[in-house]
């Protein structure tokens, strides 16, 4: 069903100035002194009016090359006076900002082009642009539809809005060129959304629009490429590659990274970044997560009290948008000497020239590595600098690892979510609301987006039956949000406050707030040390010890936006901590440490020091000093116990306050969070008792009495694994979580009603009610599948779990079970480091009896 | 269905109290209407409580009761009443009346407008009723009354008590009621029958929002399961939580 892909190849440059128009020609010239090879590729096929890929590191001409095809034809029929007051071009962008680099990169070629006209005596009608976002104001609105822009630059949830809107549709009647930016940012719920978007714009356009899709380095190609077009329909595939150099090192900031005391580890680690950035003129720090972004900047403010004052920056998602502007402006502007970010710099809005990047900690992918790093140099031939820092041992593998893939050109692959019903509902009441639909062509319309290509008819019609109202018969009233008509198969919008709803509650990101962790006395009182979400911040109670960043707290009280604890050593957590921020690593990056791991080994049996460490090097393309520093590491764990890798699965024993069960398990946090969970539900059923699971991207364990870890895995097989786990996340916290997404996304719970915002945890509350309640309901109700299916799908990673429990079937991978006195050297940060969560079997009732005569023990103990 | 005597002749049923001599049922904390409540705020929550609380004190009424205490919140919103909450608060009003000779209905905070409906049906909405030496009361006002010498037991509702029990990483919350003694009076504050939600911590800063000044600390914890369970007194629970 799916349509041909074909890579293309680099056009002949007089070829692609053949086709110019004279006054592109010679506004490009005076501008360029040549064809981009993205442009040598992508130029002529969008003139054919051929769908296409173009991806190409940042910093490439990629945007023009997707433009110029169509400058030239607007500006032909400008010519000749044949412009029409219509939409001919959609350009989407993930981002609003970026969309605003467009506008003006667009609008100044715009009015050169003009002059050369004028020069040459031509007339030339106006081409417009304009900018449709959730800021434009309704003025302007009323603007578009009397001057319609021929180039519409918007956002995928102002694309949905739009389409909405009765009388802005007429514009879209004749769409010609429909262009998608940073699609590799896109391979998430809001491209699932955006992708029905696609649909729907073909849908109301007579012509159908060329595709251009515009990635980074991204795999795998073909599915983008899919993702892009749809189904059945061709992709031509632009696959400019490594033209930008890359010049990347792993260091650690101390030469014995694991004999340096805590302490001075950290003071070395700021005096090293604080070398880098002396030695160029901008750096961009990447950290992974919003609040190591701000301890950066505030450790180097602090240590370096005269250097960073005016000329350092932070910048991600948390921070008010008038902050962000600011310190791209100020970047931009070259007055800045450092800005620290997470996630939030990695999209290719333009920040001026950046001469070194630094990646704090692993970037957890080979494509955000590249992402990152090709922030640097923001030129096409200029070389990209990159440097990792590592701070831990685990952390200097991974990254050189990494840093190998990068430079060989080994991506890993995303996977993009499929038939999500939550967004599907959104997306039907919005089309609900544009005109009635026949139900049965709108399941052909939702099946020709790659997202939707294999839904089911049974899950279609779920989400149109909840959308009707025919969950809850007796107040259908109150439910239905669209009317279906099953004789005439017909359906349509309900209710008066419909398009308001739909505007004020559209979009696909959960909104997500969070608490600061401050000391509450002691030498450190009043220090920030990070921060946690509000709902895990609901389910703590004074005295409760969680752990944040490998330190444990106890939480004393709160106040306002700030939760008070104190520092223990001694206390064990009491409450498992949910760290939503952490980024996983990639399967793919993960077999190819466990590669290098199985190489390792081999190297260690036979051969000396100095050859395992030449082949390190040059394995690893890494310096002495890391060569050392991994060399010391594998062969620690090679003489205390042995090393797991590709081909073994190591389970270690070990008895410490608790019984653990250690799996040396490198598949990434996304496998291991639902082998884990697997196992240990399995386990905790032979017993009837909880058991506590640590899971990290290397690894996990299991904690509790008498497990029997290994039968349980061995009842894993590729069929059964989806129904166990589904059973195993019904009651935690992460379902309840997902569960609020959904609802909030499938508009189950509104977050905007009636001019009321909700706030998160109003939410979060309300949706734990929410979900006992539709449980009850039916057990197939669209919005809770769709939450499951999430929590399996996107947040864990159950297809990689179905083939590597293969693999284990199979015996491409051999379990090996061993007992240690002490954590092997390659458990240690597991331990430390692994989130920790409890896998719930004990019936509600054995728990409040056993709970009773624990409790009865203690009184009569407190008696004598 | 759980069941233990806490005071003499005073029976904890499930989430509701029997007084076998005078067959007096109570239940308190209803709530109907909480969804209708969360509809109004955007929140499409399916309408499964009515037909939870219908089965519950179906089986309740197999103790064929004369008097039937409502003790105050029957309903859960304040201001306007819908029409769906309206005919909620009537069958449930229609079908208590078929099975006890009287409906006893207090007042609770958030009751403020029950009296058309009530009315209607020869029931009258009251702050307080006491029955021979035994007071029922919602709590969230003092009624004089209440005071009096001759009335030994004070039975009230309106804090929806639940115990929490934590072992390491595990929590798991049950309604519970909590029994002691005030002015000489014993003193009885029962658990909501409001399904799905189990109420609040009783451990933490749960005194509040009571008219009365009871020193909790000492007051017996009994937790609803699939019987009832003694945790002795509150101060143990607190110190063990």
């Amino acid at each position: 069903m799916n349509g041909k892909l074909n890579f293309v190849k680099e056009r002949n440059p007089k070829e692609v100035e053949a086709i110019m128009h004279p006054f592109i020609k010679e506004w490009f010239f005076s501008q360029f002194k040549g064809l981009s090879l993205p442009q040598l590729h992508g130029v002529m096929p969008i003139h054919e009016r051929k769908n296409i890929l173009i991806s190409a590191p940042t910093g490439g001409t990629k945007t023009l090359t997707a433009f110029l095809s169509i400058l030239n034809y607007l500006v032909s029929l400008a010519c000749k006076n044949e412009l029409e007051n219509k939409v001919y071009c959609v350009y989407c962008s993930p981002l609003k900002a970026l969309g605003a680099d467009i506008y003006v990169n667009l609008v100044r070629p715009l009015e050169e082009v003009e002059r050369i006209a004028k020069k040459h005596n031509i007339e030339m009608q106006k081409i417009r642009v304009g900018i449709r976002t959730g800021d434009t104001t309704t003025h302007e609105k009323q603007k578009m539809l009397k001057n319609t822009p021929h180039i519409f630059i918007t956002t995928p949830e102002s694309l949905a809005i739009v389409l909405s809107s009765k009388r802005f549709i007429e514009r879209f009647s004749a769409v010609e060129f429909c262009i998608v930016d940073e699609i590799h940012a896109l391979a998430s719920k809001r491209g699932v959304h955006l992708s029905l978007s696609l649909e729907r714009l073909c849908n109301v356009s007579k012509i159908e629009p060329v595709r251009i899709g515009l990635s980074a380095t991204i795999a795998p190609i073909e599915e983008i490429a899919g993702f892009l077009v749809g189904r059945g329909r061709d992709c031509e595939i632009a696959d400019v590659q490594f033209t930008k150099k890359i010049d990347m090192a792993v260091l650690t900031p101390v030469k014995d990274i694991i004999d340096t005391e805590a302490a001075s580890l950290h003071s070395e680690l700021y005096n090293f970044i604080d070398q880098l950035i002396e030695k160029h003129k901008t750096t961009l720090i990447f950290t992974n997560t919003r609040s190591a972004t701000e301890r950066v900047v505030h450790h180097l403010k602090e240590m370096f009290p005269s250097k960073y004052l005016e000329d350092i920056g932070a910048h991600h998602s948390s921070l008010s948008k008038e902050h962000r502007f600011d310190i791209e402006e100020r970047l931009r502007q070259g007055k800045l000497k450092v800005v620290v970010t997470s996630t939030s710099l990695e999209l290719g809005i333009d920040i001026g020239y950046i001469d070194l990047v630094i990646l704090l900690g692993s970037p957890k992918s080979v494509a955000r590595a590249l992402q990152r790093i090709g922030r640097a140099g923001h030129r096409l031939h200029e070389t990209a600098k990159g440097r990792f820092i590592v701070l831990d041992r685990d952390d200097l593998v991974e990254c050189c690892v990494l840093a190998k893939q990068a430079r060989e050109g080994i991506i890993d692959r995303v996977q993009i979510p499929k038939n999500c019903l939550d967004v599907l509902s959104q997306q039907i009441y919005g089309m609900a609301i544009q005109q009635a639909w026949n139900v049965e062509e709108l399941f052909a319309l939702v099946r020709r987006s790659y997202c939707y290509s294999e839904l089911p008819r049974e899950d279609f019609f779920s989400v149109i039956d909840y959308l009707a109202g025919e969950y809850a018969l007796e107040a259908r009233d109150v439910y239905a949000k669209i009317w279906h008509d099953k004789e005439t198969k017909k359906i349509g919008k309900r209710g008066m406050l419909a398009r308001m709803i739909y505007m004020t509650n559209i979009g696909t990101i959960p909104e997500e707030s969070f608490v600061n962790i401050v000391m509450a006395g002691g030498e450190r009182k009043d220090e920030r040390v990070g921060m946690i979400d509000e709902g895990f911040l609901e389910r703590l109670k004074p005295g409760d010890v969680f752990v944040l960043g490998g330190h444990k707290y106890e939480f004393r009280y709160t106040r306002g936006m700030n939760a008070y604890v104190a520092a223990t050593m001694y206390k064990s957590p009491t409450i498992p901590s949910w760290f939503s921020e952490m980024l996983p690593l990639s399967f793919d990056s993960a077999i190819a440490i466990q590669r290098f791991r199985l190489l390792m080994e081999e190297k260690l049996k036979k051969d000396k020091k100095e050859d395992v460490k030449r082949f390190i090097k040059e394995f690893l393309y890494c310096d002495e000093h890391c060569a050392e520093a991994v060399y010391n590491y594998f062969y620690e764990q090679y003489k205390f116990l042995e090393i797991p890798n590709e081909k073994k699965l190591l389970i270690e024993y070990y008895k410490g306050e608790k019984d653990y069960i250690i799996f040396h398990s490198l598949f990434g946090r996304r496998v291991n969070d639902a082998l884990s969970r697997a196992i240990a539900f399995v386990a905790a059923r032979l017993r009837r008792r909880d058991i506590e699971v640590g899971i990290s991207d290397n690894g996990f364990f299991l904690a509790g009495e008498s497990i029997q870890a290994v039968k349980a895995l061995r009842m894993l097989n590729p069929d059964n694994i989806v129904d166990i786990l589904k059973e195993a996340i019904e009651k935690t916290e992460v379902l309840k979580r997902r569960f609020r997404h959904c609802a909030t996304r499938g508009l189950m719970i509104l977050r905007s009603y009636k001019g009321r915002t909700k706030s998160v945890g109003k939410q979060q509350m309300k949706s734990g009610f929410l979900l006992g309640s539709v449980k009850k309901l039916d057990e197939n109700f669209p919005i809770l599948k769709e939450a499951r299916r999430e929590v399996l799908n996107d947040l864990m990673d159950i297809e990689n779990t179905k083939l590597v429990i293969e693999w284990i079937q199979a015996g491409r991978i051999k379990i090996k079970e061993t007992r240690t006195k002490l954590p092997s050297p390659f458990a240690l940060n597991l331990i430390i480091q692994g989130y920790s969560d409890l896998i719930r079997v004990e019936d509600k009732m054995n728990f409040l009896k056993r709970m009773h005569q624990l409790h009865m023990k203690e009184i009569e103990k407190l008696k004598e | 269905m759980a069941g233990k005597e806490i005071f003499k002749g005073i029976e904890i049923k499930g989430k509701a109290l029997w007084i076998a001599k005078e067959k007096i049922l109570a239940v308190a904390d209803l709530h109907i209407g909480y969804e209708q409540a969360l509809n109004e705020q955007g929140i499409l929550a399916p309408r499964e409580m009515f037909k939870e609380i219908e089965k519950e004190i179906k089986g309740l009424l197999k103790l064929k009761p004369k008097i039937i205490v409502i003790n105050g919140d029957l309903k859960h919103e304040f201001g306007r009443i819908s029409r769906q909450e309206w005919k909620d608060v009537s069958n449930i009003l229609d079908f208590l009346k078929k099975h006890a000779k009287k409906i006893i209905l207090i007042k609770g905070n958030h009751d403020t407008i029950l009296k058309p409906i009530s009315r209607q049906r020869g029931i009258d909405a009251r702050n307080f009723y006491i029955k021979k030496d035994v007071c029922f009361i919602h709590g969230h006002k003092m009624f004089a009354e209440c005071l009096d010498k001759k009335i030994k037991t004070l039975i009230m509702g309106h804090r929806h008590p639940a115990i929490i029990l934590r072992d390491k990483a595990k929590s798991e919350s049950y309604k519970c009621f909590l029994a002691g003694r005030w002015k000489g009076k014993r003193v009885i504050i029962m658990p909501s029958f409001f399904p799905l939600v189990e109420g609040s911590d009783i451990s933490a800063d749960f005194e509040n929002k009571l008219a009365f000044n009871f020193n909790l600390k000492n007051f017996e914890v009994y937790a609803i399961g699939d019987k009832v369970y003694d945790f002795g007194k509150l101060k143990k629970v607190r110190s063990l939580a």
